[in-house]
């Protein structure tokens, strides 16, 4: 039982307390505290994905990037530590088990999932071969992995092919990897077997900066089709067969499972479209869909944008469940990627909203500098205080 | 009315993410917005936008705020509270600061409110991170390059070692 009684007055309700959901939840009760706002959030506390790459390298610790829900709280939001089993959308109910709640509009916010059968041998080995995809165990145990494996050692990552959350993040991680190897044991390589023609972000920066790794053998257009954990070897679409010590095969990805459950992707069955004023879904009224699981805006599947989307989206549930027009509200992306223990570089994109569309400005690329990772501590508080604070 | 009533909230809400909320930035590096005058947050979009300041991550959002309107959004941040920067100052640097700034009143007036009259503006309760990156990009003339109203600043600047920027810097974010 969820201990949420039936609705009395206007009530939303948001699944997922990550980057979108989260801060949808907070800025719903900002813009209008007599709405009822309950949050849908199996884990008790919210583990943030960027920087996690950092947990690996031992240049920071998961608990630096952990919090509590209290600040939601303090703002009102009704949290239930439990999953949303179920949408329906013709009642306008979330499933919670046995439970159902009760919604006026409903915002979906689950990040993603993986797509464990593209590779052959994944299904079978999902519990010991490592994504650390969604920042936590899998973090930790991962780097341990990395710090138990010996000098001499060879560590395999793989890159999924596009669409993926975080489009730098695998060359994030990367760097990552290979400044730890190159520091601690310098006999060990890290192979990147990617699906991709090329590295998808930055490209020209990730190149600049994997010259300090020479430990770092980069192998574009190399998709991971199948792994053997009992020979530990991978192989890859042209055939390649590469032997591992550490693992880390981040699966190809979609719409996390409630939002494809609830019918709200679309003819791909990965993604969800969305109105880009509204982010309401183009499949059901009522039922808007934000950050990692939303295709056809032309923005990368962030945590700067599913932040943006959750105060946009507020915004406009908020204006339409008081009768007024939601405003045009276009969202910003920046995207720091550490590129060794004290270095980062950026991407910065810009929006504006043309015809109902969000359209992109312009996108800018920083140098690597120590400068850029002391702004990316600054975003990083600042941003994890305005999803939960 | 409610905290996301003001009026050009719809057009600055997106800063929150770096400059905290309704530009209370909490970070080291990044400069708070909350109670910035809006003569001259205006000159600092502009200054961004066209290039004539560098900086990586404002620039794109400047150009996006000049499409938006920077009159609402300076009118948004200057109608908020001034939040001075929770980043602490160590004492011993705060005073040691304060007897360097004897060379910045001439500009920045005895408590550093700047003065809008000449375009100076106010340094109190910035964040020392930040405080200190402006006077180094200054020296290296890598903030406005090349402009001529800035010459006395930066000839100033290449006079202190960089050393006393963290002194200056403290003094300055320990002002309210
Ligand atoms: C290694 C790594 C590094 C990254 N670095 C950066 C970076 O530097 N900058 C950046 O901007 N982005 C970065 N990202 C991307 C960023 O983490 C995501 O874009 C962001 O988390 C997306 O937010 P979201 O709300 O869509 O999903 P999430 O933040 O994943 O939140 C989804 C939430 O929904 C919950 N949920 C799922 N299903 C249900 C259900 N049925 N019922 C209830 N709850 C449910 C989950 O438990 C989860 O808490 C990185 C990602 C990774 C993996
Ligand atoms: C990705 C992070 C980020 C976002 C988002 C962001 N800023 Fe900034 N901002 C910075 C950084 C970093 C600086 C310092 C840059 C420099 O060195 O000049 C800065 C500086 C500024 C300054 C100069 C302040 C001064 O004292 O000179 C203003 C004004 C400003 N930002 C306004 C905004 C507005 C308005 C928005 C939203 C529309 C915004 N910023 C969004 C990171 C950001
Ligand atoms: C000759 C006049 C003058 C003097 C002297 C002067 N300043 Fe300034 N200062 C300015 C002006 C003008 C600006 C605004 C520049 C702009 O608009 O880009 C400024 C800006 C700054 C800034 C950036 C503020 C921000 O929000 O980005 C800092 C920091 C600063 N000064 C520190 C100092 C310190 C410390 C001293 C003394 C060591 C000093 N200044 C002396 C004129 C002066």
């Amino acid at each position: 039982a969820t201990a949420i009684g039936p609705k009395t007055g206007r009530r939303v309700v948001v699944i997922g307390g990550g980057w979108g959901g989260a801060t949808a939840a907070k800025y719903v009760r900002l813009a209008d505290p007599s709405i009822e706002v309950i949050l849908l959030e199996p884990n008790k506390e919210f583990v943030s994905c960027p920087f996690s790459n950092l947990v690996l390298s031992g240049v920071k610790s998961l608990e630096s990037m952990t919090f509590d829900y209290s600040g939601l709280r303090r703002h009102g939001v009704k949290i239930v530590h439990q999953a949303a089993t179920a949408i329906e959308p013709d009642k306008k109910r979330v499933r919670v088990g046995d439970d159902a709640i009760e919604y006026d509009r409903l915002v979906v916010s689950p990040g993603i999932d993986f797509l464990w059968e593209q590779v052959e041998g994944l299904p079978a080995a999902k519990d010991t071969v490592l994504h650390a995809w969604k920042a936590g165990p899998q973090t930790v145990a991962l780097a341990r992995q990395l710090q138990s494996m010996a000098d001499g050692g060879v560590v395999v990552m793989s890159v999924p092919p596009v669409a993926y959350r975080c489009p730098p993040g695998p060359y994030e991680r990367a760097c990552q990897i290979a400044w730890y190897l190159k520091t601690s044991k310098p006999r060990s390589k890290l192979i990147v077997l990617d699906a991709n023609k090329n590295i998808v972000s930055k490209t020209g920066l990730f190149q600049a900066a994997w010259k300090a790794y020479p430990n770092l053998e980069y192998r574009p257009a190399n998709r991971v089709e199948k792994i053997d954990t009992s020979t530990r070897e991978v192989t890859t679409e042209i055939g390649d067969k590469v032997k591992y010590d550490v693992i880390n095969l981040i699966p190809p990805q979609r719409a996390g499972a409630i939002a494809v459950q609830a019918g709200l992707v679309g003819a791909d069955k990965r993604w969800c479209e969305v109105n880009h004023v509204t982010y309401e879904s183009v499949k059901h009224k009522g039922i808007h869909v934000i950050g990692d699981s939303t295709i056809g805006l032309p923005v990368p599947k962030s945590g700067t944008i599913a932040n943006a989307m959750g105060k946009i989206c507020a915004s406009a549930v908020v204006h339409l469940l008081n009768g007024k027009e939601p405003p045009q509200m276009p969202p910003v992306n920046v995207c720091y990627s550490w590129v060794s223990n004290r270095e980062a570089i950026a991407v910065i994109n810009a929006y504006r909203i043309a015809q109902g569309k969000v359209v992109m400005i312009e996108q800018k690329l920083t140098s690597q500098t120590v400068a850029v990772a002391q702004n990316s501590e600054g975003w990083a508080r600042s941003i994890w205080n305005d999803i939960l604070g | 009315a409610g905290p996301l009533d003001a009026p050009g909230y719809a057009k600055a809400f997106s800063c929150s993410a770096c400059h905290g909320f309704a530009g209370a930035s909490a970070a080291d590096t990044v400069p708070v917005l909350a109670g910035m005058p809006s003569w001259y947050l205006k000159k600092a979009i502009q200054d961004y936008a066209s290039g004539k300041r560098p900086a990586a991550e404002m620039e794109s959002y400047s150009k996006m705020v000049l499409e938006l309107g920077v009159d609402d959004v300076a009118a948004y941040f200057a109608g908020q509270k001034k939040q001075p920067t929770p980043v602490k100052a160590d004492p011993a640097a705060v005073a040691r600061g304060k007897a360097a700034s004897t060379q910045c009143v001439v500009c920045h007036g005895p408590e550093g409110k700047g003065d809008p009259a000449k375009g100076i503006p106010d340094l109190t309760g910035q964040p020392p991170g930040y405080l200190k990156n402006q006077m180094l990009l200054f020296k290296a003339d890598r903030r406005s390059p090349g402009d001529e109203t800035l010459k006395a600043l930066k000839a100033l600047m290449r006079t202190i070692p960089d050393e006393a920027f963290g002194d200056l810097a403290a003094y300055y974010s320990s002002l309210r």
